[in-house]
């Protein structure tokens, strides 16, 4: 049978929406469009009831798996117990920032920078537009280099290398959201080093936006703050 | 009576209140282990990785940035170890012919159906989709997230949220279709 709605953009668009409709975690202009539609599209309203009745049973599926066992806090705060208060990313930079940092460089295996190297390629492409937009936009009427934005103590950066598996499309978005760019790099081993604002962040923002980064292991494997 | 927000909470983690830290646990321990053990299927493993998951937080307090929930942050840092954990124990990320070798010792859809509950059959279907099809599923329909919330606990753009969560329905209608209930879609 034919799906009227899946070759429909319009109604497809608002379909893949349902499932935000019915959670109620949609913003409310889209909910008003797709109040709109479901008026007059029975379809729509059929394809939410399906929604409705599979929300409903994936509710009691996830209620049914009951609740960690009280060993899970003990052993939390136990360790906790057992663990020294970390000192702050900057506060162990300057005990040692290049041991620190070599020590993490020597513990990624091969394979892995060898695999920030292929997606090194992927990012050199996205990156190259985003560099050529900038150049054009900072050519004035005197002579400019093709190369990169050189890297100025009025900006702020962070070093990273690329997860085994991340992929173009994501490493792209990666940059979008955080709104980096790449300012140097792939270095031998791999690593990156990013744009991630200008001289107004403080250490513990960079830090932070670090920190944000690194929870984002599906795309890259090392972040730390660098000058 | 005042109920302490998760980002003050988290502030005192952050400069070491074991009892914030218990209260933030208590109140969201249960999701994150739910989520967690829908993805790893072993209740020990699930215990380890929440464990993991808060000790994670313990030590990462003082970074926390409020442009995310805390309950985002922890899935977040959760479906990390997860995956981290699958991979490890699969040596290859999961697909759905791998799901499919999964073994799940509940009842096939079609034998729920032979017992007359819908219910039942749709939840059948459900355990047996792809781990990424039962995360998108779960962090909508039970986690109650936004597009998103998922595209930053998942790593994965707003758009593939929307057109993951759309595979995976269609998924669980095709498969309640091959065990004898036809919703009318797909």
């Amino acid at each position: 049978m034919t799906d009227s709605i899946a070759s429909d953009p319009k109604r497809r668009e608002l379909e893949e929406l349902l499932p935000f409709y019915a959670n109620g975690r949609i913003a409310a202009a889209d909910k008003a469009r797709i109040e709109a539609a479901l008026a007059t599209d029975a379809e729509l309203t059929a394809r939410l009831d399906i929604i409705r009745d599979d929300m409903a049973e994936t509710v009691l599926l996830n209620e049914h798996l009951g609740a960690p066992s009280p060993r899970v806090l003990e052993t939390l705060m136990a360790g906790i117990e057992a663990e020294p208060r970390q000192m702050p990313l900057l506060t162990r930079a300057k005990g040692g920032f290049l041991g620190w940092l070599g020590g993490l460089l020597a513990s990624q295996p091969p394979r892995r920078l060898a695999y920030a190297g292929a997606a090194a390629v992927a990012l050199i492409a996205i990156q190259a537009v985003a560099i050529g937009g900038l150049a054009l936009r900072d050519a004035g009427a005197g002579f400019q280099t093709a190369s990169a934005p050189g890297t100025r103590a009025s900006e702020r950066y962070v070093l990273l290398s690329f997860a085994p598996d991340a992929k173009a499309g994501d490493i792209a978005s990666f940059f979008k959201r955080f709104d980096a760019s790449v300012v140097d790099g792939p270095r031998a081993n791999g690593f990156f080093k990013v744009r991630v604002g200008d001289a107004s962040l403080s250490p513990a923002q960079v830090d932070a936006i670090a920190a944000r980064m690194k929870a984002e292991s599906g795309i890259v494997s090392f972040v730390a703050a660098t000058p | 009576m005042h109920t302490e927000s998760d980002e003050d909470l988290v502030k005192r983690i952050a400069s070491g209140d074991r009892l914030a830290m218990k209260v933030l646990f208590s109140r969201h321990q249960v999701r994150v282990y739910r989520f967690v053990l829908r993805l790893v299927r072993d209740e020990t493993l699930a215990e380890d990785v929440i464990s993991d998951v808060f000790m994670d937080l313990w030590r990462q307090a003082d970074r926390f940035e409020a442009r995310a929930s805390v309950a985002t942050w922890l899935l977040a840092i959760a479906r990390n170890k997860a995956w981290s954990l699958l991979r490890k124990r699969r040596d290859a990320e999961l697909d759905e012919d791998y799901a499919n070798t999964i073994e799940d010792e509940s009842d096939g859809p079609e034998v729920v159906l032979q017992k007359q509950d819908k219910g039942l059959a749709i939840r059948a279907c459900l355990e047996r989709l792809s781990a990424e099809h039962r995360e998108v599923v779960d962090l909508v329909y039970y986690h109650e997230t936004s597009v998103e919330e998922v595209a930053r606990i998942v790593g994965i753009p707003e758009n593939t949220v929307k057109t993951r969560l759309f595979h995976a329905r269609k998924k669980l209608g095709d498969m309640l279709k091959a065990a004898g209930i036809d919703r009318g879609w797909p």
